[in-house]
C-alpha cells in the first residue's frame, strides 16, 4: 500500500504532501497541513463539522479521500479571513453571538459562504435547508440564521 | 478502514481494466462507500476512483430521453435546466437527497450501483422505466436492474455508464424522510405516460425498490389521489427496524402515493 | 468594601452583552481544542476493545492477534493497571478495563464495555487492531429495560422515599382518597445522547518523576485528576489536568471524560510515551452514558378547579450497569416532581434500576427534566378530564408568590419556596403572546382542517440551583495582577461553549474596576486551583464568579490599605473608579497604583474561595434546603401535526425567562435558545434504540436525530424577564441559566399532545410518550380517533 504524492491548492496556496491511500482529506488537512479548523464531528458525513469546498463545491472532507484532492482547489475556514481582516460572515457570527462551543462554527461558515456564492439572496427557508447538513448542539440555530441573513444583506450592499 | 491501493483511471477503458481485479471496488461519490470502509464492512484491495473519467459525466438529450452520465452528481441533476424542464420530478428528487454536502459528491451511478433500499434514485429509475447502460455494453431495463436490497443486475466489475430517462407526461416524487439520515423512510415515485402509469416505492420493502401494480392499475384508470382509495399495501415484506414498523411504512406508502399524484397535478 | 451591586463603569463589565471570549478564534478556526493541540513526537494513539455481549463472563481471551497487528506498541488489560482498576466517580463500582489477560477472565456488564486498550503508532492502526481480539464469553441473561429491571428487582440500593403530609396531617394516599376526584396515569420518557460535537478526547504527556500532564475535554478536571492518580497508584500532585475548552459538554463530560483520560494516562504511564485517545463517534455513543430514561406512575386527588389535594408519584429510572451519578440524578428528579406546584400531601418514591446497558449519567437538568415531565403530564391530564384549559389548572396549583403567607410554599422536601415568581412570569407571557385568544383560534381552525392539526401549550419551569450534594457547592479562584497592571484570571470552572469564562472575566473586570481587555482568561488547571467541583448544576458562574469576587476583594483590600498608607489618607478616601483609583483628592491610574504597590512589596496575587450559604440537606429524613434559590421561566409553544404521517413541526415559540440581573444578556439568551432546542430534541426526535441483545443501534447521527437547522421553529421569540432580580446575594444578583431553559421544551410536548387531541375532537386524552416521534404521534392519533 504505497503512499500517494498529492499536489493541490489549499486556500490559494500550492501545497503537496504524501498520504496513505485510505487517508481522508480531513485527516490530511489536520495532521499533515496543520489546518485544525475543520473538525471531525462524526466521520460519516452527517454533521458537517469538516465542511470545506472542493473546486468551489461544499463537501464533507471526512468523506473525500486525500488522494482525490490531486489537482483540485480546496478552501477551508483558515482561508476565509483576508489576513487579520475577518470576512463579513465571520463578523456577523460574532456580532449575533451565533456560536457557543465553536466546533460546528467553521463548517457552518464554510457552508454559508458556499451558499451565498451560489445564491446571494437566499430566503430564510433556503438558508435553513442548506444548513441542514451542519449540526450544532449548543445553539438553537436561531442566531445562526439571523447572522447569515444579516451577512447576506450586507454582502449584497457591498 | 482496511488498507487498500488507490487507482485513478482517466478513461472508462482504464477503469474497466482496473476493475478486473476481483477485489477492486469502484469509488464514485464516496458518500456511502467511505463510511462503509471506515466501519470496516468492506475490504477492497484497490479502490478505483471513477471521478477522473469525463465520459461518464454530464446530461444530454437523446431520442427524446434525458441521458444522464453515471458520474453526474446529484446537485448537477438538480440544477440542470434540461432536467428541470423535461422531468421536474427528477430534478426535485435530486435536489432533496441528503444535504448539500452529499449532493455535491454523490452520483447517480453510485446510488444505483449500491441500491440502498432507502435511496431515492432507484424510485425514479424504476418509476420512469429508465434504462441503465453499462461498461459491458449492456442496456438494462429498470424492471430488470433492481434485484433486491443492495442487489442489482450488474456483473463483477461492471460499471454503470449512463441512464436514459423517458420523459413522462407528468410525475412526482414524495418521500417521508428518516429524519436523521434523510434517506427515504418511504418514498413513492409516480409517473404518468401516455396510456400507462408507473408507481415505484422505495424505503419500504425488504426487497428494495418495487413497483406497486394495484396503484398503477387504479391510477391508469383514473389519475387522481382519490383513485387510490381502497388501495393499500400490506405490511408483509416491509422493513421493520428502529426507524419504523412494517405497518408504518406500508401506511406511509399509501399517503406518499396519494400526495405524489396530487403533486404531479 | 464597595456595596455588592456597585460597579464602576468599565468597558465590558457585568450586565453587558459581551461576545464569547473565544468568538474571534471560533470563526477563524483557530481555537485549540484537545484534539487540535500540536502532537508531540512519538505520540501513541489508543483505542478500546469493546465487549460484544450485554452480560456474562469472559472465559477465554487471546490478545496476541491485536499485538501482532501493524503499528501496535502495547496492549493493556486489567493486569496492567498499577493502581485501582476503576473510574467510578462516587461508588467504586466502575471497572475501567474489564478483561484480565493473565486470569483469562472478566465480567461484562454491557454491550460496548471497554475490555482492553490498544496503543499504536496511529489512530487508525489502534482502531483496526482493537477488533482483532479473540474473546469467548459465557453469556448470562441481560436485564435491559425498566420493566425487566422492576420485574427482576434489579436496583441500586432500596427505593428512596420523600413524603410530606398535608396541614391536616393526612398522608398522600389519604388525601387522594378524600379528594373529590381522582386520576392516575403513567408517562414514559426516553433518554438522550449528549452528542457534543467534539467527542471524548484526552492527551497525556509524561513528565519528570512519572508525573503526567493531561489535556482533557472534561467538565470536572479535579475528579479526573484523582481518578487517574488512583488508577496509576500516584498521588494527586503527580497528575495535572488541563482543560482550555470543550466542544460542548451538557453533562456528558462531567464523569464520562474520565475514562478517555484514564486510557491516555495508562498508555503514557506504561510506555513512557505521550498518548492520545479520541473516541470515534460510534464508540463515543456506545461507551458513554446518557440521560436516564424514566417511567413515571402517578395518582392524584383533586377538586373541580383542578387543584391537587394529594399525589403519589413513582419514578423508575434506568441507571445502567454502574452507579455513576445516578443517586444524585434520581434525587433531583424527585426534587422536581413538584415543578411550580404546591402539593399539599405528597409521596414520591424513586427506583434506581440496575441494567445491562451503558451507565447513564449527567445531562443538562440532571433528572430534573424527567421529574418535571411527570407532574406536567398530571396537570395536563387533570385539565383534560375536567375540560379546563391546562393553564388554568397549572395556575390553580402554583406555589404562593413571595411573602404571600398563604401557606402554600412548602416543597415535598420541607424547603420553603421564598422566591416563587412564576405566576407573574406566566401572566406576563400569556398576555404578551395572546395565549388564550390563540388557543381558541387554533381550536376553531382545527375543526375545518382535516389533515393538519395544531396545538398550543404554556408550561412553567422552576429549577433548583445548587448541587444537592452539599459539599460540592464550593469554588476557588486565582487572580494575579502583574506589574504592568494586567490581570490573569483562573478559576475552577470549565468552558464548554456556555460563556462561563467571559462572564467570570466580566465579574473580575467590574470588581477590579478595569476594562475587560485588561483581564486575561486562562485554561482551567488542577495545579492552579485545586479541589474544584464539576462545572455542572448550572452553578459555574454563580460559584466561580463569587470565588473570583472574593480574590478581587482581597486584592482591593490590600491595595486600599497600601494607598491609604502611601498617600496618607483614610482608607475610606480610597475609591476604585474605572481604570483609576481616587486617593483623597488625587486620581491615580491603575497601572501607577500597581507599580507603586509592587515597589512597596504588596502581594499582587490572591486566591478566592466561595461556599454557597444557607444550604443543608438531611437525606435520611428527606428534608432540608438543598437549593440556594430557584430559577424560573415559561414558554408557549404552538405546533402542528400531519395526522396522516405523524410528522410534526414547531411553528412558534415564545419564552420569558428569569435570569435575575443577567451577567451577560447575549450569553444568557444563547443558553435559553440552545437549552430549549436541545429539550425539544429530547422530547420529539431523539430516540435511543437498543435491540433485544442489548446493543445500541442508534449510535451515529445517521440513526440518532438531533435537531437540525431545518427544524428550527419558524418563530422563536425569547426575552429575559425584565423584573428578574435574585433575592439571594448571588454574584451581581444574577441567576443560573445553564439547565433551566431545557425544561421550557416541555411546552412543545404538550403542544403536540394538544394537536393530537384535536384529531379526536378533544374527546380522548392522547397520552403521548416522549420522544414524540412521527410514528408515536400517528399511533396517538389513531388512539384518539378510535376512542
Amino acid at each position: 500500500m504505497s503512499r500517494i504524492h498529492v499536489t493541490t491548492s489549499v486556500n490559494g496556496d500550492e501545497v503537496d504532501f504524501l498520504c496513505e491511500p485510505d487517508e481522508t482529506l480531513l485527516d490530511a488537512l489536520r495532521n499533515r497541513l496543520g489546518l485544525t479548523g475543520s473538525k471531525e464531528g462524526c466521520g460519516t458525513g452527517d454533521c458537517g463539522a469538516c465542511s470545506v469546498t472542493l473546486d468551489g463545491r461544499l463537501v464533507c472532507s471526512c468523506l473525500v479521500l486525500a488522494a482525490e484532492a490531486e489537482g483540485r482547489e480546496i478552501a477551508t475556514i483558515e482561508g476565509m479571513a483576508e489576513g487579520e481582516a475577518l470576512h463579513p460572515l465571520q463578523k456577523k457570527f460574532i456580532e449575533h453571538a451565533a456560536l457557543q462551543c465553536g466546533v460546528c462554527t467553521p463548517g457552518i461558515l464554510v457552508a454559508t459562504k458556499a451558499l451565498l456564492e451560489k445564491n446571494p439572496d437566499p430566503s430564510e427557508t433556503e438558508v435553513r435547508y442548506w444548513l441542514a447538513g451542519n449540526l450544532c448542539r449548543c445553539t438553537g440555530y436561531d442566531k445562526i440564521i439571523r447572522a447569515v441573513m444579516d451577512a447576506a444583506a450586507e454582502l449584497r450592499r457591498a | 478502514m482496511y488498507a487498500f491501493d488507490y487507482a485513478r483511471p482517466a478513461s472508462l477503458a482504464e477503469a474497466i481494466e482496473a476493475m478486473k481485479d476481483e477485489d477492486a471496488k469502484a469509488l464514485a461519490g464516496g458518500q456511502t462507500l467511505i463510511p462503509t470502509l471506515k466501519q470496516r464492512l468492506a475490504s477492497p484491495t484497490t479502490l478505483v476512483d471513477l471521478n477522473g473519467i469525463a465520459e461518464i459525466k454530464g446530461i444530454c438529450l437523446k431520442d427524446g430521453m434525458v441521458a444522464i452520465g453515471a458520474g453526474t452528481r446529484h446537485a448537477e441533476v438538480a440544477d440542470s435546466a434540461d432536467v428541470q424542464r423535461l422531468i421536474p420530478a427528477l430534478a426535485h428528487l435530486a435536489a432533496h437527497i441528503g444535504d448539500p454536502q452529499v449532493r455535491n459528491r454523490g452520483t447517480l451511478g453510485g446510488s444505483l450501483a449500491n441500491n440502498d433500499p432507502s435511496a431515492c434514485y432507484p424510485a425514479a429509475v424504476l418509476g420512469l422505466g429508465a434504462t441503465v447502460h453499462t461498461s459491458a455494453g449492456r442496456a438494462i431495463a429498470a424492471d430488470d436492474y433492481f434485484q433486491g436490497m443492495f442487489e442489482t443486475a450488474l456483473g463483477e466489475g461492471e460499471l454503470i455508464t449512463s441512464v436514459d430517462f423517458p420523459v413522462p407526461e407528468k410525475a412526482a416524487y414524495m418521500k417521508f424522510v428518516q429524519p436523521a439520515s434523510r434517506f427515504a423512510l418511504t418514498g413513492v415515485f409516480v409517473a404518468k405516460f401516455l396510456g400507462a402509469v408507473r408507481v415505484a416505492v422505495t424505503g419500504a420493502s425488504e426487497s428494495g425498490v418495487f413497483r406497486w401494480p394495484e396503484a398503477e392499475k387504479a391510477l391508469s384508470a383514473n389519475f387522481s389521489a382519490g383513485a387510490l382509495d381502497g388501495v393499500a399495501l400490506g405490511a408483509d415484506g416491509m422493513i421493520g427496524d428502529l426507524h419504523g414498523t412494517p405497518e408504518y411504512r406500508a401506511h406511509l406508502a399509501g399517503v406518499m402515493a396519494r400526495r405524489a399524484v396530487t403533486a404531479a397535478g | 468594601m464597595d456595596a455588592p451591586d456597585h460597579a464602576p463603569p468599565v468597558r465590558d463589565g457585568v450586565h453587558v452583552p459581551r461576545r464569547h471570549d473565544s468568538a474571534e478564534k471560533h470563526v477563524a478556526g483557530r481555537a485549540i481544542y484537545a484534539d487540535d493541540a500540536p502532537e508531540p513526537p512519538g505520540l501513541l494513539h489508543g483505542a478500546f476493545g469493546l465487549a460484544t455481549i450485554a452480560h456474562g463472563r469472559i472465559t477465554a481471551l487471546d490478545l496476541d492477534p491485536v499485538r501482532a497487528a501493524p503499528g501496535v506498541v502495547a496492549v493493556l488489560s486489567a493486569d496492567d493497571v498499577p493502581g485501582e482498576n476503576d473510574t467510578g466517580p462516587v461508588a467504586r463500582d466502575e471497572v475501567f478495563l474489564a478483561a484480565s489477560e493473565a486470569a483469562q477472565s472478566g465480567d461484562v456488564h454491557f454491550h460496548g464495555q471497554p475490555l482492553f486498550l490498544v496503543a499504536a503508532e496511529s489512530r487508525e492502526a489502534a482502531r483496526r487492531a482493537a477488533r482483532l481480539a479473540q474473546v469467548s464469553y459465557a453469556e448470562e441473561p441481560a436485564v435491559l429495560s425498566i420493566a425487566q429491571a422492576m420485574e427482576a428487582g434489579s436496583r441500586f440500593g432500596t427505593p428512596y422515599r420523600m413524603a410530606r403530609p398535608d396541614a391536616e396531617g393526612r398522608d398522600a394516599p389519604q388525601a387522594i382518597e378524600g379528594a373529590p376526584m381522582r386520576l392516575s396515569g403513567r408517562v414514559e420518557i426516553g433518554g438522550q445522547e449528549h452528542f457534543y460535537l467534539e467527542g471524548q478526547v484526552a492527551m497525556a504527556l509524561p513528565g519528570e518523576d512519572g508525573d503526567l500532564h493531561i489535556l482533557s475535554s472534561n467538565q470536572h478536571p479535579s475528579e479526573c485528576q484523582l481518578i487517574v492518580a488512583h488508577l496509576l497508584g500516584l498521588s494527586a500532585h503527580a497528575v495535572t489536568v488541563e482543560v482550555r475548552r470543550m466542544g460542548g459538554g451538557f453533562g456528558g463530560k462531567e464523569t464520562q471524560g474520565n475514562q478517555t483520560a484514564a486510557a491516555a494516562a495508562l498508555i503514557a504511564h506504561c510506555t513512557g510515551r505521550p498518548a492520545k485517545l479520541r473516541l470515534d463517534r460510534d464508540d463515543d455513543i456506545v461507551t458513554t452514558g446518557k440521560r436516564h430514561d424514566f417511567v413515571i406512575d402517578w395518582e392524584a386527588g383533586f377538586d373541580a378547579t383542578g387543584r391537587i389535594h394529594g399525589i403519589c408519584v413513582t419514578q423508575m429510572a434506568r441507571c445502567g450497569w454502574s452507579l455513576d451519578l445516578s443517586n444524585a440524578i434520581c434525587d433531583r428528579a424527585m426534587f422536581h416532581a413538584d415543578n411550580c406546584y404546591y402539593l399539599p400531601a405528597v409521596e414520591i418514591v424513586s427506583h434506581r434500576l440496575r441494567t445491562n446497558t451503558v451507565s447513564n449519567t449527567a445531562f443538562r437538568g440532571f433528572g430534573g427534566p424527567q421529574g418535571m415531565v411527570g407532574i406536567e403530564r398530571a396537570m395536563d391530564e387533570i385539565a383534560f378530564a375536567l375540560g379546563l384549559d391546562p393553564l388554568a389548572v397549572r395556575r390553580a396549583n402554583f406555589y404562593d408568590p413571595p411573602d404571600a403567607g398563604g401557606g402554600r410554599s412548602t416543597t415535598p422536601y420541607h424547603m420553603e419556596v421564598e422566591d416563587c415568581v412564576i405566576a407573574e412570569i406566566v401572566d406576563d407571557l400569556a398576555a404578551r403572546t395572546g395565549y388564550e385568544a390563540r388557543r381558541g383560534e387554533i381550536r376553531a381552525a382545527n375543526a375545518s382542517s382535516p389533515v393538519i392539526k395544531r396545538g398550543i401549550a404554556l408550561t412553567p419551569v422552576k429549577f433548583g440551583i445548587s448541587f444537592t450534594t452539599s459539599f460540592l457547592n464550593q469554588a476557588g479562584a486565582l487572580v494575579h495582577i502583574y506589574r504592568d497592571g494586567s490581570v490573569m484570571l483562573n478559576h475552577g470552572g470549565t468552558e464548554m461553549g456556555q460563556g462561563l469564562f467571559i462572564k467570570v472575566a466580566q465579574v473580575a473586570a467590574s470588581e477590579l474596576g478595569l476594562d475587560l481587555d485588561r483581564v486575561k482568561i486562562t485554561a482551567t488547571r488542577t495545579d492552579k486551583v485545586p479541589n474544584t467541583s464539576a462545572t455542572a448544576a448550572s452553578s459555574g458562574s454563580d460559584m466561580n464568579g463569587m470565588a473570583v469576587r472574593d480574590a478581587c476583594a482581597k486584592l482591593k483590600a490590600r491595595l486600599r490599605g497600601f494607598a491609604a498608607r502611601h498617600w496618607k489618607v483614610a482608607e475610606a478616601e480610597v475609591e476604585f473608579l474605572a481604570n483609576r483609583v481616587r486617593v483623597g483628592r488625587k486620581t491615580i491610574a491603575w497601572e501607577a497604583l500597581i507599580e507603586a504597590a509592587y515597589l512597596a512589596r504588596v502581594s499582587l496575587s490572591a486566591t478566592g474561595f466561595y461556599a454557597t450559604p444557607k444550604i443543608h440537606w438531611d437525606r435520611d429524613a428527606a428534608r432540608g434546603r438543598p437549593f440556594y434559590y430557584f430559577a424560573y421561566g415559561a414558554a408557549v409553544t404552538e405546533a402542528a401535526i400531519d395526522t396522516l404521517t405523524g410528522e410534526s413541526r414547531i411553528l412558534r415559540v415564545d419564552i420569558l425567562h428569569d435570569v435575575g440581573r443577567s451577567l451577560n444578556p447575549a450569553v444568557d439568551l444563547g443558553q435559553i435558545e440552545g437549552g430549549f432546542v436541545q429539550g425539544t430534541g429530547w422530547l420529539t426526535s431523539e430516540e435511543l434504540w437498543w435491540d433485544d441483545t442489548g446493543r445500541l443501534r442508534t449510535h451515529a447521527p445517521s440513526t440518532y436525530k438531533i435537531p437540525a437547522c431545518s427544524d428550527r421553529p419558524r418563530v422563536l421569540n425569547m426575552a429575559l424577564w425584565e423584573k428578574g432580580m435574585n433575592r439571594e446575594l448571588t454574584i451581581r444578583r444574577s441567576k443560573a441559566v445553564g439547565e433551566p431553559p431545557l425544561m421550557l421544551a416541555i411546552s412543545a410536548l404538550h403542544a403536540l399532545s394538544d394537536a393530537v387531541a384535536a384529531a379526536g375532537d378533544y374527546r380522548r386524552y392522547p397520552g403521548l410518550e416522549a420522544p414524540a416521534t412521527p410514528e408515536r404521534i400517528l399511533a396517538a392519533v389513531e388512539r384518539v380517533r378510535d376512542g
